[in-house]
């Protein structure tokens, strides 16, 4: 059976190591979200982005601003 | 038109480009060759006289095709974005590895596909290095390792590769300069106009649907997505259909005429170093060759690797030879790895160890902030 696709909050960024570090800090701080090929909608690149819910933007914000990890951009896509 | 928002889509992309695949291998190229990036690449370096081994000269239009045809759809979709500045001298040693690689497997990630359509069992085996070379290269990504980060540039950056390669097409279609093979591989081919349509199509469906056969590997590893995967099975499919209709399918290990040794743990090595550098480097060499196309001057940069490493191949005799029949005796004569050839695939499994563990985010002279 088809999942149903829900809106969800994709963060993407400059490089694979980055998305990567991002899936590191959010498992060690409890953040909900998992690593995903960037949507072909946002990108014609074949990098990674960090999928998560739309709710959790301000926590993973704090977080990424706390380990001065750089992000490209903050897209909502259904996923 | 969004190819990539359902596997059908990516499904229906992949057999596109086998079906293009299959009729350029009807129309004239060289057995099970069909459409090998690594194999075209170094026929095109043949013709412009960057090694002059005479059997793998011709400017292959399937090249030319799909660049432009990434640049053409990029343009007119809005998605061509000129930048670079990522390591652009570690992607031109990658670039390098991974034709010395695919050289001496004789074949590309592409090829290893369309050989393994055809019954080839050396092909198969060849997947297990590949897999297994992706699977290193994706244990480098998570310990950290980055290239560090692409920069807008200027456009005239990104059309320079596209430029050339219609240059190149000029110099085919109007000009005697080009080298051509009077025998071997590089004398068959599918005529220009059919080599040069074929290579469009698959460039611009490429393009759509971001068709890379490590990074279909890479993302079933790392995330369990099986999106790129799907166009490689399309692909498959396709040229397993034509290769038994048309009897060229053929279960074996050392069949002759085929280009293709059975040297098993050369092609398990040969291919490991490909599966590793194209990881490091962001993309099998088809996938450079589109991401050159539309914009990305490191990708432009890896393709010249390509180039120099094919070159570096043919005139320090590192590619391998393939088995085939002996015309006076009749004999089959064994393709093999040179021994140049596996000293040099050793020097690129290391270089890219140290590539993947020396390159890392956060590193103290900041390649990747």
């Amino acid at each position: 059976m088809l999942r149903k696709k829900t809106m969800k909050l994709v963060i993407t960024f400059h490089t694979t190591a980055d998305a990567m570090a991002m899936e590191e800090l959010c498992k060690k701080r409890g953040i909900g979200g998992r690593l995903i090929p960037v949507p072909r909608s946002i990108s014609a690149g074949c990098g990674l982005a960090f999928c998560a819910e739309e709710s959790a933007l301000s926590e993973l914000e704090t977080a990424m601003s706390e380990i001065g990890l750089d992000r490209e951009g903050v897209h909502h896509c259904l996923i | 038109m969004n190819l990539s928002d359902s596997k059908l889509k990516l499904l229906i992309a992949g057999i596109g480009c086998g079906l293009a695949a299959a009729c350029l291998a009807y129309f004239g190229n060289p057995a099970n060759m069909a459409f090998c990036i690594a194999c075209f690449v170094r026929d095109m370096a043949g013709a412009l006289g960057l090694h002059s081994a005479a059997p793998v000269q011709y400017a292959r239009p399937e090249i030319i095709g799909l660049v432009l045809g990434s640049f053409v759809i990029s343009a007119v979709t809005g998605e061509f974005r000129s930048n670079g500045g990522s390591s652009p001298m570690i992607r031109f040693i990658l670039g390098m590895v991974i034709m010395i690689g695919s050289l001496i497997f004789l074949g590309c990630p592409l090829r290893m596909v369309i050989r393994m359509s055809a019954g080839d069992i050396n092909a198969w085996i060849a997947l297990i290095g590949f897999a297994c070379g992706v699977a290193t290269g994706c244990f480098a990504l998570k310990k950290g390792f980055s290239l560090g980060r692409a920069y807008e540039t200027g456009t005239g950056s990104g059309i320079v590769l596209p430029a050339l390669m219609a240059g190149v097409l000029i110099l085919l279609t109007c000009t005697t300069l080009l080298k051509f093979s009077e025998a071997g591989p590089g004398s068959k081919h599918a005529p220009i106009l059919i080599s040069l349509a074929g290579g469009l199509v698959v460039g611009v469906l490429a393009q759509k649907s971001r068709m890379c056969f490590a990074g279909g590997i890479r993302d079933a590893i790392l995330m369990r997505n099986f999106d790129l995967l799907t166009i490689i099975a399309g692909l498959f499919g396709v040229m397993l259909i034509f290769n038994i209709a048309t009897g060229r399918f053929v279960l074996g290990m050392n069949t002759p005429g085929i280009i293709a040794h059975s040297d098993t743990l050369w092609n398990i090595l040969g291919m490991y170093a490909v599966g590793f550098a194209a990881v490091l480097a962001g993309g099998c060499p088809l996938r450079q060759l589109i991401l050159a196309g539309q914009g990305s001057s490191d990708s432009a940069v890896t393709v010249l690797g390509l180039f120099t490493g094919a070159a570096l191949c043919h005139n320090f005799g590192l590619a391998s030879s393939g088995t085939a029949v002996n015309a006076e005796t009749g004999e089959v004569v064994a393709g093999a790895v040179t021994a140049n050839g596996k000293i040099a695939c050793v020097i690129c499994i290391a270089v890219c160890f140290i590539i993947a563990f020396t390159n890392k985010r956060n590193s103290k002279r900041g390649a990747a902030v």
